[in-house]
């Protein structure tokens, strides 16, 4: 994180905040909210023996805050800012502008995250109960992070485009949700083997995309209520595009959700795969040889199950199960076979201490196919962290 | 197999957890609804409910915001979210808590 990149950011908050404040009135006055989170984890790795944790993943203590401002200039035009601190740095989460002409038909331009998955909208700290990501959108939390270069989708996926959205109601009981959007697209450098998210948030290779070639993708889910204090949705999300300057390696990338919520328990579970053209112009860069068809592309799947309940007014306790699968070739080199998953189990608390101020608690045991240099396959994390919102 | 075994003592403890019987607890980060007057307890049961699913009911409660417009230009907006679930009567039922308890008159 540069100093200036830093400015730049600040700069564009305070540009907005201050079009914000300026911005004349009409039927209403300017109306504008502000809010923020702020998440320190500790995340200890008791059985990493011998070397420090950091060598399969970020240990120790990690701060991820947030800064959101928005904007109703008038009744159908909203601006909307979030800032973001993480692992590496400022981020500009979202910048955009919404023209909502109704609840059928709403546009949003500049960046933002896509709408894909389920995850997507809890994303921030404030809105999980785990100090951690499910393993599909996991964005570098997870223990040997390099070797499977994170999860399916990590989140957040801010990026720069136009959507689309709109939502509507069947009566009282059922809520229909679409989405479909053109963005950037994910990028790796030439010859590419798989995405490189770095680059989607990196200034040294500028915020513009590497090839003249949009990313497309949707969503649509589906919301029954089934009584006064129970809902259930089911979703479906697809991206694709090309990720390297030639357009010739593609990437899709799919997701289905479904969520069940009863009084104060929730029940998730999302899929994902993610099938990862990539390229074979040099057989040596790989650890297998080149198969004659179907050779040129991975698959990553992920999923979880995820289960919340309040079980006293300041205590909610969470479950949650997740893995990755990996079919297809490897780099030279690579922890991983051809054929590689990772299952991990999660159990957690969230504690309310005051309206505002919460803690986190979450063990989590990883179960890999594939051993490390000595042949271990089970890792243990523990996490404990401080959350605030206002 | 010991592999498939841990997995699905796994599952079995996250899915006990989901089925184990269900109780009516309120939620510390909301407000105890016994003190609320007896008119504005109905509504406030749909404001915990549907706005508890995506956030912390600290963020409405601690927003400081008392003006009524408001309020109903960001129900809205939430109403619109995606699964939200909240329908027409959700979104006057909340509305009418907000801007009774957080209104200029509280």
């Amino acid at each position: 994180m540069t100093s200036r990149r830093a400015l730049s950011l600040f700069v564009v908050l305070v540009v907005v905040a201050c079009v914000a404040a300026i911005a004349p009135s009409r039927a209403h006055a300017v109306e504008r909210t502000f809010s923020a989170s702020a998440q320190v984890d500790y995340f200890f790795v008791p059985t990493e023996k011998g070397a420090n944790a950091r060598a399969i993943g970020l240990d120790g203590f990690t701060t991820e805050a947030s800064f959101k401002l928005a904007a109703d200039l008038t009744d159908h035009l909203s601006a909307s800012a979030k800032l973001c601190y993480g692992c590496h740095g400022f981020e500009a989460d979202m910048v955009y502008a919404e023209y909502r002409v109704r609840d059928e038909l709403a546009f949003r331009v500049g960046r933002f995250s896509p709408s894909f998955g389920a995850f997507n909208l809890r994303h921030d700290v404030a809105n999980h109960g785990l100090s951690d990501k499910p393993l599909p959108y996991d964005m570098g939390r997870m223990l040997r992070l390099r070797s499977w270069n994170m999860g399916v989708l990590p989140s957040p996926f801010p990026d720069n485009g136009l959507e689309v959205n709109g939502t509507h109601w069947f009566g009282e009981s059922a809520q229909l949700d679409y989405a479909a959007y053109a963005v950037s697209g994910f990028r790796a450098s030439t010859p590419a083997l798989d995405l490189d998210f770095v680059q989607s948030r990196t200034p040294a290779v500028y915020y513009v995309d590497n090839n003249s070639r949009p990313t497309f993708g949707g969503r649509t889910a589906l919301t029954f209520k089934l009584s006064d204090d129970s809902d259930f949705t089911i979703g479906a999300s697809s991206m694709y595009g090309t990720f390297d300057a030639s357009n010739s390696l593609t990437y899709a990338i799919f997701g289905a959700d479904l969520s069940l919520r009863i009084g104060q328990t929730n029940v998730r579970f999302e899929y994902l795969a993610r099938r990862q053209d990539f390229d074979t112009s040099d057989p040596t860069r790989f650890k297998y040889a080149l198969a004659s068809q179907h050779g040129d592309f991975f698959v990553k799947h992920g999923a979880y199950v995820e289960v919340d309940r309040l079980i006293a007014p300041r205590v909610t306790l969470l479950g949650r199960v997740d893995g990755l699968f990996r079919v297809g070739n490897v780099e030279a080199g690579s922890d991983l076979s051809r054929r590689t998953g990772v299952g991990r189990a999660t159990l957690g608390s969230l504690i309310t201490i005051d309206r505002s101020f919460r803690i986190k608690a979450s063990a989590e045991v990883y179960d890999f196919s594939d051993g490390d240099a000595a042949g271990r396959h089970v890792e243990v994390g523990l996490h404990v962290a401080t959350v605030w919102t206002f | 197999m010991r592999r498939a075994s841990r997995l699905a003592f796994a599952f079995a403890l996250v899915a006990s957890l989901a089925c184990s019987a269900p109780t009516a607890v309120r939620r510390a980060d909301g407000i105890d609804a016994s003190t609320l007057p007896e008119a504005q307890r109905a509504d406030y049961a749909v404001f915990a409910q549907r706005c508890s699913k995506c956030h912390s009911l600290a963020r409405p409660l601690d927003s400081g915001i008392d003006d009524p417009g408001w309020w109903a230009s960001y129900v809205a907006r939430m109403r619109a979210m995606p699964g939200s679930g909240i329908s027409a009567a959700d979104e006057a039922a909340i509305l009418r808590f907000l801007t009774a308890h957080q209104g200029p008159r509280r």
